[in-house]
C-alpha cells in the first residue's frame, strides 16, 4: 500500500514514533505544575476543601 | 432548560421525552419476550417490560405530584443539594453488599464441602462465582461509588447535582443492569469473560446508563461555584471515563440473534485474551482503585477534620496512577501465547506502580497528622485508615506477584485469591464501610450514628475475618504452587492433582470461617445504619440522660 502524505498522517506518525517522550514530557509538565512554589497557596486552600461547611 | 412558568405546570423536556420512550421500550420488550429464542432472554425481556412500565408510570406520577416549579438550585444563598438518588444508592449498596458476601460464603463453603453444590445447575459453583464477584464489585462497590461521587461532586463544587431525572436514571438504571446480570448468571447466560460476563443486551443498557452518569458528573462540574476542581473529582472522573472505554473495548460482540441471549465477541485468540486483561486489570485500577481513592481523599480529611497532608502529592499521585496503570494488564498472561515483550512490559509497569500506590497511601495516612488520637475514639475513622493500610499492603504484594518468576509459582493458585481479597475486603470493603458510616447520617440529616460501639464490633469482627481469609489463602496458595512443581528424583511429578486439592481442604474451611465473620460484621453494620435512619441518636440521647457530667 502506498502511504498518503497528509497533515493528519504526519501528526499520527509523530505520535506513534514519539509517544514515549511526549507522554514523559506531559507528565514532567504536570510535576512542574504541582511543585511550583507559586501554586502553593492554591493547593493549601484546596487541601482544606472537604472541611468547609455550607 | 425547563419551561415552567409561575402558575402553569408543564413537563420538562426530560419528562416529556422519557415517559413515551419507556412506553415504547416496554412494548418492544413485550414483543421480545413473546418471540424470544431462549427462556432466559424471554425472562429478561419480561423484566425489561415490567421495569419500563414502572419507569413510565413513576415519571408521570412524579409529574402530577410535584409542584409547578422544580426544586431551586439554591435556598437562601446556599446550594440545595440533591440527596434522593444518593440515599437510594446507599441502601442498595448495603443490600447488595450483604447479598454478595453471603454468596461468597456459600461458594467458599462449596469448595470445602462440594456437596453444597446441591447437584443443581443454578446453585453450582460455576454460576454462583460470577454472581459473587459481580455483586461485591459492581453492585456493592458500584453503588458506593455512585452514592459518594454524587455527594462529593455536589459538596466540593458547591452546586446542586445536574439534571432532574438523570441522577435517578443513573441509579435505578444501574441497579436494573445488576439485576439482569445477576439473574442471567444463575440461568447460565454469560459471555465467559471474567468480570465482564453480562451478555450483549445488558452491555448495551449499561452503556446508556454509564454515558448518562458521565454527563451528570460533567454537567455538575461545569456549573460549579468553586474555581478549583477538587482532587477527588479528578479520581471520580477518571473512573467514569476509563470504565466507559474499557467496557466498549472489551465487549464488542455479535449477537447470534436479536431475540436470543447468546453472542460472540469480536476479538479472537490471544488478542481477545489481551483485551480481556487490559479490561480486567484496569477494572481493578480504575473501578476498585481510582474510584475508592476519591473516597479516601474526601472522607478521611472530613472525618479526621484535618486538611489533606500534601495536595501536591495528590496531583502527582493522580497523574502517575493514570499514566502507569493502563499498561499493567499483561501480567495476567505470563507464560501464555502473549508475546514475551508484552509480558515484560506488563511486569515492568506493575513494578513502577509501587510508587504512585505508596505515594497515595502515605498521603492518606499522613492526613491523620495531629489527629492520631482520634483512632482511639472513632472506629469509623479507624476503619478508613486501616483500609488505606490494606491498600498499601495489597499494592505491595501485587507488583511482587507480577514479577515473572514469582508469578510462575503464584499463578493459578489460591495466592491470587488471597491477594485479591486483601484488596477487596481490606481496602475496598473497609473504605466503603467507612464512607457509608459517614454518608448515611449526613444524607438523612442525623447528628451521628446510632451506635459507635456497634461500629467497633463490626471493625474487629471483620478485621479478624480478613486476617483468617488472607493468611489461609497465602498458605494454601504457596502450598498448592509448590506441590504442582515438585518432582521426584526420577523426574516424575511427585503429586497428583487430587492430592493438592486434598491438602488445601483445611485452609478452605478457615477461609470460609473468615468470610462468615466478614458477613456478620456487615449484618451488624446494616442494623446500625437502619437504626441510624430510623432512630437517629436514640442510644446516645439515652446514655446522655443516664450519665451526669462530673463536677
Amino acid at each position: 500500500m502506498k502511504a498518503i502524505v497528509s497533515i493528519e498522517n504526519l501528526v499520527s506518525q509523530f505520535v506513534l514514533s514519539f509517544w514515549t517522550p511526549v507522554f514523559v514530557g506531559i507528565f514532567l509538565a504536570i510535576v512542574f505544575y504541582a511543585l511550583r512554589p507559586r501554586n502553593k497557596a492554591l493547593f493549601d486552600a484546596a487541601a482544606k476543601m472537604p472541611l468547609r461547611e455550607d | 432548560m425547563t419551561n415552567v412558568s409561575a402558575g402553569a405546570k408543564s413537563m420538562t423536556i426530560g419528562e416529556a421525552t422519557l415517559w413515551p420512550l419507556f412506553a415504547v421500550l416496554a412494548f418492544l420488550c413485550l414483543i421480545g419476550a413473546g418471540f424470544a429464542h431462549d427462556a432466559p432472554f424471554a425472562f429478561h425481556a419480561s423484566l425489561g417490560c415490567a421495569a419500563s412500565i414502572a419507569a413510565a408510570f413513576a415519571i408521570l406520577n412524579r409529574y402530577y405530584d410535584r409542584p409547578a416549579k422544580l426544586p431551586p438550585q439554591e435556598i437562601n444563598g446556599r446550594p440545595n443539594y440533591n440527596l434522593g438518588s444518593i440515599k437510594f444508592a446507599s441502601v442498595a449498596a448495603m443490600f447488595w453488599g450483604i447479598a454478595g458476601f453471603a454468596v461468597g460464603l456459600i461458594i467458599a463453603s462449596q469448595l470445602a464441602w462440594p456437596a453444597l453444590n446441591l447437584d443443581l445447575p443454578w446453585t453450582s459453583f460455576g454460576r454462583l462465582r460470577p454472581l459473587h464477584t459481580s455483586a461485591v464489585i459492581f453492585a456493592f462497590g458500584g453503588n458506593v461509588l455512585i452514592a459518594t461521587s454524587f455527594y462529593v461532586v455536589q459538596k466540593t463544587c458547591r452546586t446542586r447535582l445536574a439534571g432532574d431525572l438523570a441522577p435517578w436514571f443513573v441509579v435505578l438504571g444501574y441497579n436494573f443492569f445488576i439485576l439482569i446480570a445477576g439473574t442471567g448468571y444463575l440461568l447460565g447466560v454469560t459471555q465467559s469473560k471474567e468480570y465482564a460476563e453480562p451478555e450483549w443486551y445488558a452491555d448495551l443498557w449499561l452503556t446508556i446508563v454509564w454515558v448518562t452518569y458521565l454527563l451528570v458528573f460533567l454537567a455538575t462540574l461545569v456549573k460549579r461555584k468553586e474555581p478549583h476542581i477538587f482532587v477527588a473529582n479528578w479520581f471520580y472522573l477518571a473512573f467514569i471515563v476509563t470504565i466507559a472505554v474499557l467496557h466498549l473495548g472489551n465487549n464488542p460482540a455479535l449477537p447470534v440473534s436479536l431475540l436470543g441471549s447468546k453472542s460472540y465477541v469480536a476479538w479472537g485468540g490471544v488478542q481477545d485474551a489481551m483485551f480481556q486483561w487490559w479490561y480486567g486489570h484496569n477494572a481493578v485500577g480504575f473501578f476498585l482503585t481510582a474510584g475508592f481513592l476519591a473516597i479516601m481523599y474526601y472522607f478521611i480529611p472530613k472525618r479526621a477534620e484535618r486538611p489533606i497532608y500534601s495536595y501536591r502529592l495528590s496531583i502527582i499521585h493522580f497523574w502517575a496512577l493514570i499514566f502507569l496503570y493502563i499498561w499493567a494488564g499483561p501480567h495476567h498472561l505470563h507464560y501464555t501465547a502473549l508475546p514475551d515483550w508484552a509480558q515484560t512490559l506488563g511486569m515492568t509497569f506493575s513494578i513502577m506502580l509501587w510508587m504512585p500506590s505508596w505515594g497515595g497511601m502515605i498521603n492518606g495516612l499522613m492526613t491523620l497528622s495531629g489527629a492520631w488520637d482520634k483512632l482511639r475514639t472513632d472506629p469509623v475513622l479507624r476503619m478508613l485508615v486501616v483500609s488505606v493500610a490494606f491498600y498499601g499492603m495489597s499494592t505491595f504484594e501485587g507488583p511482587i506477584m507480577a514479577i515473572k518468576v514469582v508469578n510462575s509459582l503464584s499463578h493459578y493458585t489460591d495466592w491470587t485469591i488471597g491477594h485479591v481479597h486483601s484488596g477487596a475486603l481490606g481496602w475496598v470493603g473497609f473504605v466503603s464501610f467507612g464512607a457509608l458510616y459517614c454518608l448515611v447520617p449526613w444524607a438523612w440529616n442525623r447528628n451521628g450514628l446510632y451506635s459507635l460501639k456497634l461500629v467497633n464490633w463490626h471493625f474487629w469482627i471483620a478485621t479478624i475475618g480478613i486476617v483468617l481469609y488472607i493468611s489461609a489463602m497465602w498458605v494454601s496458595g504457596i502450598l498448592q504452587g509448590l506441590m504442582w512443581r515438585a518432582y521426584t528424583s526420577l523426574g516424575f511429578l511427585e503429586y497428583s492433582f487430587i492430592e493438592t486439592v486434598e491438602a488445601m481442604h483445611p485452609f478452605y474451611i478457615i477461609r470460609a470461617a473468615g468470610g462468615a465473620l466478614f458477613l456478620i460484621g456487615a449484618l451488624i453494620m446494616a442494623f446500625n445504619l437502619w437504626m441510624t435512619v430510623r432512630a437517629g441518636e436514640a442510644e446516645a440521647a439515652r446514655a446522655a440522660g443516664r450519665l451526669q457530667p462530673a463536677e
